[in-house]
Parts: C-alpha cells; sequence; structure tokens
C-alpha cells in the first residue's frame, strides 16, 4: 500500500455551500505502466490507510482505478513516451502510456469541507491499493501522479 | 460507401438482440458456448486467439489508445462488433451477452453462471476459461498461466460498481465526462476479477471480458437513448479505430450496426414459405 498526501489545495469563497453543484477532484500525470490499482481518496484525512472505513464521516470522496500495463513488453525504449520525435506533422496516435488525467467528482466530500468550521483548505490524501490476485507485479511503486486539482462548480 | 460507414438495415434483415447473461435460454447458452468452442480451435484470423489478441499481447497492444481516452466506448464497440461477427461465422445464432455486474444489498457481486462452471458434459467451457496464445505468453515472458484463471473479489480488489454509481454515471450529460467516469467503474471489474482480467495484456484472453464489455457498450446505448443528440466531440468523428476497418461516427448507431440490447428475447421460427 501506497499513500500520497496533497499539499493544501485553498477552497473558494462560498456563500452558500448550496450553491455547489459539483466538485472534481482532477489527478493529471496519472502513471500507469505499472499494475492495475485502486487509488482511494479522502480528503481532510491524512491518516487514511487500506483499513480506512469509505464513508463520508472519513472524508472518503471516491476513487479512480487504472487499468495498467504492468511492466514493459517491448525491447529497451518501447515503453518511453519520451523518446519519439513528435511535430506537427506527426500523425500517429499518441504514444500509449502518455500520462493519464483521472477525474474523481467528490462533491459530497468536498462540501463538508466547505462546512468544516474554520477550514480555508484542503488536503487530499490518496491511498494506493493493488489487488493481491497472485499474479505477478511489475515495477516499483504502483502510483505516481504529477499534481491534483480542485474543480468547483456552481448553480 | 465509405469506409465502414454502416448501411441501414434492410427490412428482411431482422436486428439481433444480445440478452442478459442471466437470463439466457439453454438454446442460447448453448449457441454461445458452441461459438467460443469452435473460435478457440481455430489458429488463424478467424480464431480465439487472434481476437483477444488485439487488445494486448501480442504486440502490438491495439487498445492502448483506447484506454484514458475518449475513443474507449467507440473503440471497444467496434472490437466487439468484428468479434461477434467471428463468432456468429462460426455458429450464425449465437450472440454475445451482457454481464450485469452492479451490486446493491439486494444483488450479491457474482460471476454469471454460464461463465463459472469449469466443465458441461465433462468437456471444459470454453466460457470458463481460455488459453492464451502462445506468441503472448512469450511476449510476456511466460510470467502469467497458459490458460485464463480468476481471482474474484481477491484481497485489496476494488468493489464491483453499485446500482447507484451507474445510476449517477448514466445521469451525466457531457459524452466526455459519462467516457471518462464509465471507464473508472469498467477498470473496477477488470480489478474485481482478477487473473488474466486484472491486465490489459491478457484481459481479452478470459471469455468474461467480452460479457463485460458488452455491458459498458450497453450501458452506452442506455446513455444514448437517454441523451439523444448527445454524443463523442466532432473533432474525433472521422477517426479510424485502428485495427478496425470503422470510425468513429460508424459506431454511433447499434442498430445501424444490425444489433440491440435487450433483458431477454425468444423468437419462432421464420414461417416457412
Amino acid at each position: 500500500m501506497t499513500t500520497i498526501t496533497s499539499d493544501p489545495l485553498e477552497l473558494p469563497e462560498l456563500e452558500d455551500v448550496e450553491e455547489l453543484s459539483r466538485a472534481d477532484l482532477v489527478f493529471y500525470g496519472v502513471d500507469h505502466s505499472g499494475p492495475s490499482y485502486e487509488a482511494r481518496v479522502f480528503v481532510n484525512n491524512p491518516k487514511a490507510d487500506a483499513a480506512t472505513e469509505r464513508v463520508l464521516d472519513h472524508g472518503y470522496a471516491g476513487s479512480f482505478s487504472v487499468f495498467g500495463h504492468n511492466g514493459c513488453f517491448g525491447d529497451e525504449g518501447h515503453c518511453l513516451p519520451d523518446q519519439r520525435e513528435r511535430d506537427e506533422f506527426d500523425l500517429r496516435a499518441p504514444h500509449p502510456l502518455r500520462p493519464l488525467t483521472m477525474t474523481v467528482i467528490a462533491t459530497e466530500a468536498v462540501r463538508r469541507a466547505f462546512v468544516e468550521p474554520a477550514v480555508s483548505a484542503l488536503t487530499v490524501t490518496v491511498v494506493i491499493v493493488v489487488p493481491d490476485d497472485g499474479f505477478p507485479k511489475a515495477g516499483g511503486s504502483a502510483a505516481r501522479f504529477d499534481y491534483v486539482r480542485l474543480l468547483t462548480y456552481e448553480g | 460507401m465509405s469506409t465502414g460507414t454502416p448501411r441501414p438495415q434492410a427490412t428482411s434483415t431482422p436486428l439481433r438482440f444480445r440478452r442478459s447473461a442471466a437470463r439466457l435460454t439453454t438454446g442460447q447458452v448453448k449457441n454461445l458456448r458452441d461459438g467460443f468452442q469452435a473460435m478457440q480451435g481455430i489458429n488463424d484470423d478467424r480464431g480465439y486467439g487472434y481476437h483477444a489478441g488485439i487488445h494486448g499481447l501480442p504486440l502490438p497492444i491495439g487498445c492502448d489508445n483506447a484506454h484514458g481516452s475518449d475513443y474507449f466506448l467507440p473503440w471497444h464497440r467496434a472490437y466487439l462488433y468484428f468479434f461477434e461477427r467471428a463468432l456468429r461465422d462460426q455458429v450464425p445464432n449465437a450472440m454475445l451477452t451482457w454481464w450485469d455486474w452492479r451490486i446493491s444489498p439486494q444483488r450479491a457481486a457474482r460471476l454469471p453462471k454460464p461463465f463459472v462452471n469449469k466443465t458441461v458434459d465433462r468437456k471444459p467451457n470454453p466460457l470458463a476459461s481460455a488459453g492464451v496464445a502462445p506468441l503472448a505468453l512469450q511476449q510476456g515472458g511466460n510470467q502469467v498461466p497458459a490458460k485464463t484463471v480468476r481471482e474474484p473479489g481477491a484481497p485489496g480488489a476494488p468493489a464491483l460498481p453499485s446500482v447507484q454509481e451507474v445510476s449517477d454515471v448514466l445521469a451525466l450529460s457531457d459524452f466526455v465526462d459519462f467516457s471518462a467516469q464509465l471507464e473508472q467503474l469498467h477498470n473496477r471489474v477488470h480489478g474485481w476479477v482478477g487473473g488474466h482480467m486484472g491486465q490489459i495484456a491478457y484481459a481479452a484472453f478470459d471469455p468474461i471480458f467480452w460479457a463485460h464489455h458488452c455491458m459498458i457498450d450497453r450501458l452506452w446505448r442506455l446513455w444514448q437513448l437517454r441523451h439523444p443528440g448527445a454524443g463523442p466531440p466532432a473533432s474525433i468523428l472521422d477517426e479510424a479505430l485502428p485495427p478496425f476497418r470503422m470510425t468513429v461516427r460508424g459506431t454511433l448507431s447499434v442498430t445501424a450496426l444490425g444489433y440491440d440490447y435487450a433483458v431477454a428475447s425468444a423468437s419462432t421460427q421464420p414461417p416457412t414459405p
């Protein structure tokens, strides 16, 4: 199990939490070269781990799952997106291992953060769980992402 | 007729229906089983290994740009279409079936019955397991069993999607949003089944893959009915879906592709003239 906690994300000004119609936590640069895994996402609960109950009271916001490549099956360099020469005339599909963007719709968990007294920011804790299905797992750490963004919508 | 654009069905060609795996008649299960059995016995490009290998190994991994992108639903619809054509080449009345994997307090997590029993009439059940193509095994370093296995609900596996979660996703009105969230639910099902299904490289060799993806395709169909006019971004409609002879636009109508979804169906034989 791997746990990653973000730096605090500042909450926007909001006169009435009921105006918040949707809140997304968007994870950019998600690596999917390793084994498949589930990323459980908690708000304002940096102590969350794989045993933490997935309920709002513990800050559970939702999850995203990665259908991982579980290693490289080609020769050296086959799975390195940066080794491709790209320009405006390159009509090939993007490299298969380009990092992904994952969105967790986290409206209820973020609403709760808004109503907690004296909270002006929230942290996002991601608990990575790799299923133990007896199959070999390639690579080191199962999960990696570049950054997370909080997007809120009103109306 | 442009490449891959399906023609409207002639009135003499009735639509075919993919039915729930939980509601198949004995004869429909037999057709499905016989079709898979026949395909698994063919080693050329009509066979099971060829079609399953398009998704993952052997290289190239054909689904690579169909995951984590707006091509997820169109590409897999095309994939099912061509697989089903190959299936019906072997058993003309066979149709793919969908596995309703949604869970709720009243609906336990389980695989559909036709895909579970390891043997049928003392022979291996071709819906329970299939051989992995030898070249796929070799390119993967011979690290997985040569016949597909499952570990449903293994420790750490994600939960199957709930009825409520599916309902929430169907309510999303934007295609890109809907597709991304549905793909997340799809990933969890792969993870819940485990074994070969949990790995992109081998997932399509497990016969349950096809029933899982029919459920995904069916949910897209239901979403289309609920959100008429909504669909993939215009910028990708004329994009090809390699290796299939079809564009994104060509996948938009299941009825133009000759099929639809039903919970169950039965019909009489056509009257003899």
